[in-house]
This record gives structure tokens, sequence and C-alpha cells, in this order.
């Protein structure tokens, strides 16, 4: 390996020093790419601190977290059909069953059953698709009542997401008197957090009472969301609410996430409330973004009650199957650090999520396990939730 | 020097059909159709079989990666006789290898992990066995079963090869085939066998609640070091060996070790390099990310979650060996002209900005053809999948196919092998003149690692690749 000539020649130098570039970038990336010096290249977080008001209390009711009943079910429908990411609205299942089967469907062909029976006609719209769809009867559907007190004591009500199935959304709106909220005006918008199809399909239930009501969308729906909007017989505002905050009322606000999702949905928005006295609480409908990227976004954006992460209620899409993967450990030691006071979880959170929680000592409200709800440490279907200052 | 004593694969010499770029160009349109009608069949999500679920398709995508490298550069095409690859058409032996490489793929994941090892050793390899838990869905079933298989292919890939590009096929290189060919099987097999039990078995142990702390270390002693329990920590570097160790037998053409006379010397400062080069890789793709997304947030879900940075460490070093096989297999490892080190130096160069263009144009458009989610973090989101099945069919059209139809086959000469033999000997050399150089390049070098690293930010800051 060795040469005694040692004279200097410029084609051995070019050789030394291509040998040297490599040997340089490559030694710096290892000695320097990992250590705790990085961190000085690192940009620090700029707080914007904005604020978006205050209220005095917020509560939410659960109308329905059980969006479908059978995971093994709804597993073995998307493993058949292809898989996570395949289209929802070609899966076949209700209300956009076609007859053809699993993974076969398409938004056109399905709506073209019950289009002209919505929104009023959801009975037989329902007997119509539950003959041609895939699994009728495992859909279920997430909906939750928001009730906001403002700093003068005045409440306003919104509904979070529409539920699927329109059996089961119908269901649970008449059990929790949603369907008069709606029908008598009370209830001032309904935001749908995204558009899977058990938040987002069973829209029609919505419509037939309040056809008017003002909707709130993330502006990332695809053509067959927005389309199906107009088919389900919607009368009143679209809102698309682009990436970002989107205040709604002083203390609540939406913040749209560009988050891809399973079944090929992309973006989700979710709520913040900043209660008096208390602390910022979220409210979500699936919360794909996750978490921890919900209450980091919330430190670095917003301004909140004694900077504080109070509490949280809604899906925060862990283990929705059941599933589990050592990321979603990192999330259970994770999320220790924000020092949450109350925690109200449910729907695709995952039963074994809100079972490693409470085994972490987090403050997990438990529920009554009623109404299809499987387990207690959900807060289930008709179960309520309270944030403010005692 | 005869074609007795040389692998088929070095005994060969391809030759254009065509003057210039055609046959590249050629070689590249046949590979793409051939690629995305595979794709549509086997994978895609809007396809027939729809095995991209994703960890279903990328353990058949891994598995056959590492049984094409076994068939050609561990057992060299045997028992295949000479005479028949070097007279076969390349249709014929294309297909005949390939499905013999199916056969083998099927035969190991369905026998051997799932069979064998799923009913009577660890019960995550076999999803039959995993729906027998209380919850766990048959999608979720398969997903785990695939995890755990894939990677024990990911490491088989790297070790494998690194037999052959590091250690010379030492000590068993005079053996005849099968038993050289055994021989390294045997070892390298035992040797993923047991990283995979220190790197990917205790990540399998804590997917159950709770962890299962009598059969795998919990938490993982990782943890610490990576800011996570999930075992991408290890995808990381592995993927990143098996990245350098073909990038050290293709565009670096083992250079500088292979001026080191000692034998043992040369090989065990190949082997150790590719892992030392793979861990400053590593480093380096996750710094990127955190100067680019800023630093990770420990329970993240997407793109700020330690494990994902880990698992885009992995992802991204795949990206720089697309452009590395292509211009080895497919542009006569250009250029040549120069000395070794400027070679290496000039090809490195434009591996970095095709892999980098490789990259962009990945996020910027793969959503659209093959049935992927937009966005870079999507759980379902694995390039590794589409980048390797490409890969393979390079590597099926290379060294099954002689890179038909662009090129044509014939065996080199013994003149020809010891000329190449003695080119090779006389230019991988190392001289004192040469440190002066060195100095320089390597403080060339440091500067152009901090350059990059300001660049970065700026870059991320002003390029949107996730279209709206």
């Amino acid at each position: 390996m060795s040469d005694n000539k040692t004279s200097f020649s410029r084609r051995d130098f070019i050789k030394g020093a291509a040998l040297g570039v490599g040997l340089g970038t490559l030694g710096a990336m290892g000695a320097y790419s990992y250590s705790s010096r990085r961190f000085e290249d690192l940009p620090k977080v700029q707080r914007k601190m904005q604020s978006f008001g205050t209220c005095r209390s917020v509560k939410a009711k659960v109308v329905s977290e059980t969006s479908w009943f059978d995971n093994g079910k709804l597993m073995a429908d998307i493993k058949s059909a292809g898989g996570l990411l395949v289209d929802q609205y070609t899966y076949n299942w209700p209300p956009f069953g076609d007859g053809t089967g699993l993974g076969k469907g398409s938004y056109q062909k399905g709506i073209a059953q019950i289009r002209d029976l919505l929104p009023n006609r959801l009975e037989e719209a329902w007997e119509i698709t539950k003959a041609k769809s895939v699994n009728p009867m495992n859909a279920g559907g997430f909906a939750a009542l928001v009730e906001v007190e403002d700093m003068d004591g005045k409440v306003r009500k919104y509904l979070l997401d529409s539920g699927w199935s329109f059996a089961w959304t119908d269901e649970c709106f008449r059990r929790e008197g949603i369907d008069k909220m709606l029908a008598n005006g009370e209830i001032e918008a309904l935001i749908v957090s995204h558009e899977h199809f058990d938040h987002f399909w069973g829209l029609p239930v919505t419509l037939k009472y309040a056809p008017g009501i003002k909707i709130y969308i993330p502006d990332s729906f695809y053509a067959e969301g927005l389309q199906y909007i107009k088919d389900a017989g919607h009368k009143g505002e679209l809102v698309k609410v682009k990436k970002g905050l989107h205040p709604i009322e002083p203390g609540m606000a939406s913040y749209m996430f560009d988050v891809p999702i399973i079944c090929r949905v992309f973006g989700e928005q979710s709520l913040y409330f900043n209660v008096a006295d208390l602390g910022l609480v979220s409210i979500t409908g699936c919360c794909h973004q996750g978490i921890i990227l919900f209450a980091d976004t919330a430190y670095r954006e917003l301004a909140y009650e004694h900077d504080r992460f109070h509490g949280l209620y809604g899906g925060l899409h862990i283990s929705p199957f059941e599933d589990w993967d050592p990321k979603y450990d990192d999330l259970v030691i994770g999320l220790r650090k924000w020092n949450l006071e109350k925690v109200g979880c449910n729907h695709c959170t995952g039963i074994v999520t809100a079972k490693k929680f409470i085994d972490a000592g987090y403050p997990v409200v438990e529920g009554t396990a009623r109404f299809r709800t499987k387990d207690k440490a959900y807060l289930g279907n008709g179960d309520t939730i309270r944030f403010a200052k005692v | 020097m005869s074609h007795g004593s040389v692998s088929f694969l070095e005994a060969r010499k391809l030759e254009k059909r065509w003057k210039g770029p055609l046959p590249a160009i050629v070689n590249l349109l046949f590979t793409l159709v051939i690629f995305y009608a595979t794709w549509w069949i086997f994978q895609d999500p809007r396809g027939v079989m729809r095995l991209y679920t994703p960890y279903v398709g990328y353990m058949y995508t891994r598995w056959l990666l590492i049984i094409l490298i076994w068939v050609a550069y561990i057992f060299d095409f045997w028992p295949f006789r000479r005479e028949w690859m070097e007279k076969a058409h390349p249709l014929v032996k294309g297909a005949i290898l390939t499905l013999l490489s199916v056969a083998l793929m099927l035969a190991l994941i369905k026998g051997f992990f799932e069979g064998l090892l799923g009913n009577y050793a660890m019960a995550y390899f076999n999803p039959d066995q995993l729906t027998k838990l209380k919850g766990i869905t048959e999608f979720f079933a398969a997903e785990y079963a695939a995890t755990a298989c894939l990677m024990f292919a990911a490491i088989a890939s790297w070790l494998s090869p690194a037999w052959v590009v590091a250690m010379e096929e030492a000590p068993w290189q005079d053996l005849k085939q099968p038993v050289k060919g055994m021989s390294i099987w045997i070892v390298t097999f035992f040797l993923s066998t047991l990283i995979y039990l220190m790197t990917m078995h205790p990540h399998m142990g804590i997917l159950y609640y709770p962890w299962q702390e009598f059969t795998s270390i919990t938490p993982p002693y990782w943890e610490a070091f990576a800011n996570t329990v999930s075992g991408n920590f290890h995808i990381a570097w592995i993927m990143c060996c098996t990245v350098v160790v073909w990038l050290m037998e293709t565009i670096w053409e083992r250079y500088p070790f292979s001026a080191i006379r000692n034998p043992w010397g040369r090989r065990l400062s190949i082997f150790f390099a590719i892992i030392a080069i793979s861990l400053a890789l590593t480093f380096f793709f996750y710094f990127a990310q955190e100067l680019a997304w800023g630093e990770a947030i420990r329970g993240h879900k997407r793109d700020a979650a330690p494990d994902w940075r880990w698992l885009h460490v992995g992802e991204t070093a795949i990206f720089f060996l697309l452009p590395a096989l292509f211009l080895y297999m497919y542009c006569d490892n250009w250029p040549r002209k120069f000395s070794t080190p400027v070679n290496m130096l000039v090809r490195t160069a434009i591996v970095v900005a095709a892999g980098l263009a490789v990259y962009a144009v990945y996020y910027r458009t793969s959503h659209l053809f093959l049935g992927t989610q937009k966005g870079f973090s999507h759980p379902q989101q694995f390039p590794m999948i589409p980048t390797i099945w490409l890969i393979n069919i390079w590597l099926i059209n290379y060294w099954f196919m002689d890179n038909w139809p662009g090129w044509t086959m014939r065996m080199k000469t013994a003149d020809e092998l010891a000329a190449e033999a003695a080119a090779r000997e006389a230019e991988h050399t190392w001289s004192p003149r040469m440190l002066p150089g060195l100095a320089v390049g390597t403080a060339v070098g440091v500067a152009l690692y901090f350059v990059i690293v300001r660049m970065v930010p700026v870059v991320s800051e002003s390029v949107t690749l996730i279209p709206k």
C-alpha cells in the first residue's frame, strides 16, 4: 500500500483531494450531525402568542363515539378491498353501496341509488343502501355536541361531525335530542372534522333536520365530498377552512392541519378552546395530526390561560383498530410533559391506548359504557365531559 | 486467470447494441413499463392484488431483493451450469431465474418464517397465531408478521452482499459452488438472525399489551439514544448499510480500501467502513430533517416523530441507490476517464444530485400514479416499496437478462480478465504524495458539510414538494 516517491505531483494532489472531500464530508457528518452541538443550528421556537379570546366553559356530549361496531369486520373489509390506502368511496360501504362488492364501488354509482331521497326520505334511502352495501349494519358514526359558554354566560351549541350510518346516527340524534336542537335552530353550525366515512357520510341526517345549517369543512375535501354536500341537500353557508387558525367565536377556534390520512382523505380540523382561568382545552374528531402536534401547535401559535394545556376530549387516533406500534408508546410517554389535568377519550383512541393512559396515571375521565360503547375506559355514548373553573 | 475462477457476473462482458445513450434509454423504458405493469398487478392499492397494505407488499419486495442477491452474488447462479448461463436467451434466463427466485421467496416466507418459526418459535411470524390473541384483527396480524419477516430480509440484504463486497467471500473464496455459497449463506443468515434478535425482536416485544418483558428487553436499550422505543432507529442504519454496500461495490469500486494489500486488513476495513459510513449518513439524514422541519417531538405522529424521522433516514438513503445503480448498470459507471478517486467524486456528485431529484419528483408526483397518499409521513406511505421494486426489476434485467434488450453479452477472454485485474491493481493504489491533497480535500469536505448544513433550512423553506 505504500509508495516511496514523495515529490509533489499535480495528479496525486488531485487524487488525494478528491478522496479528502469524501473523507471530510463523511467524517463531519458522523462527528457532528448527532452531537449535542447540532442543537445550536436548529431554529429556536418563536411563540406567536396569538390571542383568540376566552370562554367561561366548554361541555362535550358524546352523541356517538362508536364509528363501527366490529373491528374484525371493518378490517376484513379493508383488507379485502386492498388495504388502508384504498379510496374510501370505492369500498362499497353505505351509503354508497351499488351492489358490485368490496373495492368496486364509486361515489357516482353509489349516490345514484339514493340521491333523490336525500335528505328527507332517509329511511327509504337507508333501506336501499343497506341492500347494496357491504356490512351496512357494522356502520355507526362519530358525532359530538359541543356547548360553549361565553364570558357573559350565553351558551352556543355546535355539532362536531355527523356520523355515518343514517339509521344509527338518527337514533343517536333522537336519543340525545339533537334532532330537536337542529330543527329549532339551536345549533349554530356543523363542524366536519374531516372527510372520513364515519364522520361525514351521515351528513343527510343533520340536513334532514336543518338543511340550512352553516357547515365548516377542511378546504382539502375531494371532489366527491364536495358533491356529497350538495347531493345531501345542503342549502346553507359552506365554510372551507384553510390550513391554520380559524377563530369561530371568542375562546373557540378551529385549526386545520394538511395531514394525509388513510382511505385517501386529506386534512383535518380540530377545535381549541381557551377556558377562563383554566387553560387550553382541545376537542377533536379523530386528531389524525396527532395530539402532540395539536398541543405543540397551540404552544407555538396561541396564547391561552396560564399557558397551560388543561384537557382534551375526542378521538385521538392512536390505535383505532386496536393495533399497536412502539411509536404509540412514545406518545403515551411523550404526553406526560404536557401535564394534562382532564382527559376524555374514545372512538379512534383505541381501548388499549386508554388503558395505557390509565396505567400511566393520566387523569382519564372514565365513562358508563352504555349504548354499545365497549369499555368504561372510554367516555362513551351519552356521556358528558365539562371543562370549567370550579 | 480463467472463467472458472471468477464469478459469472465478472466473467461476462456486456456490449452495447447501439452507440450513444440509446441502450440506456431503451432499457430504462423497458424496465419502467415492467415496473408499472407489475406494480399495478401486485402492489397498487387500486390494482389487482393490492399487496401495498403496506407491510405485506413491502415484505415480498424485500425478500425478492435478497433472493436475487443470493442467486446471483452468493450462489453464482448454481445449480445452473455456466454453459447455460452463457448461451440461453436473456428472456428465457430472465423468466426461469425470476420464477425460481419467486418460488424460493414464497418457500422461505410461507415455509420457514410463517410455518416453522411462526408455529414453533415466535408467534409474531405467523398471522394465524397472532389472530388467536384477543383483539388483533386479521389485517394487523398480517402486517405485524410481515414487518418481522421483512426486517430479517433487510438485515440479510446488507450482510449477504457485504460478505462478497467486503469480505471477498473469505475464507471460502477458493471453494466450488454450492459449498462456497452455502457457507456464506449460513454465516450471513446466522449473523442476520443475531442482529435481528438484538434490533427488531425488542421492537416486536413491545407491540403487545402489556409489554412482553419476559421475552424481550423492554424498554429497548436504544430508547435514550434514539428518543424512541421504536425499532425504526435500527431500520435507519441498516437501510443505510444496504445502500452503502452497493455504493462501495459500484460507484466507489471499493476504493480506497482496495489499495490495502493485506487481504484481511482490506476485508475488515471495507466491512467496518460500510458500517461507519452508514452511521455517518444515518446521523446526517436525521439532522437534515431537524434542519428542515425542526427538532423531533417524541409522541408526535407524523413528520416530527422521532420514529418516523429514523424511518425516513432509510427511505432517503434508498433514493440515492437508484441513480447509483442506474449509473453503474446502464451508464457503464460513467465517468471512467479520470483517476479512481476523481471518478468516485464525480459519480458521487451525480448520484447526490440525481438522488435529490428523484426524491423531489417522488414526493411531488408519486401519488398521481402509484396509488399512494400524498405527503411525507403518512403511515402507509412507503417509498422504499416502489424504489426497491424498481431496483429488483433492474437487478433482474442486469443480472439475469444481461441488460437485454440494449446490450448483448459475450464472455471475456482470459487475456481480458487478466488485463482488467492488472489495470485495477495499477489504478487502485495509495501514495504518500496524495497526502497534501488529502489534507486540503478533507478541509474542503468539512467546509462543504457546514455549507450544506446552512443550506438545508433555506432550501426547505423555499421549496414546496407536497402539492396542494
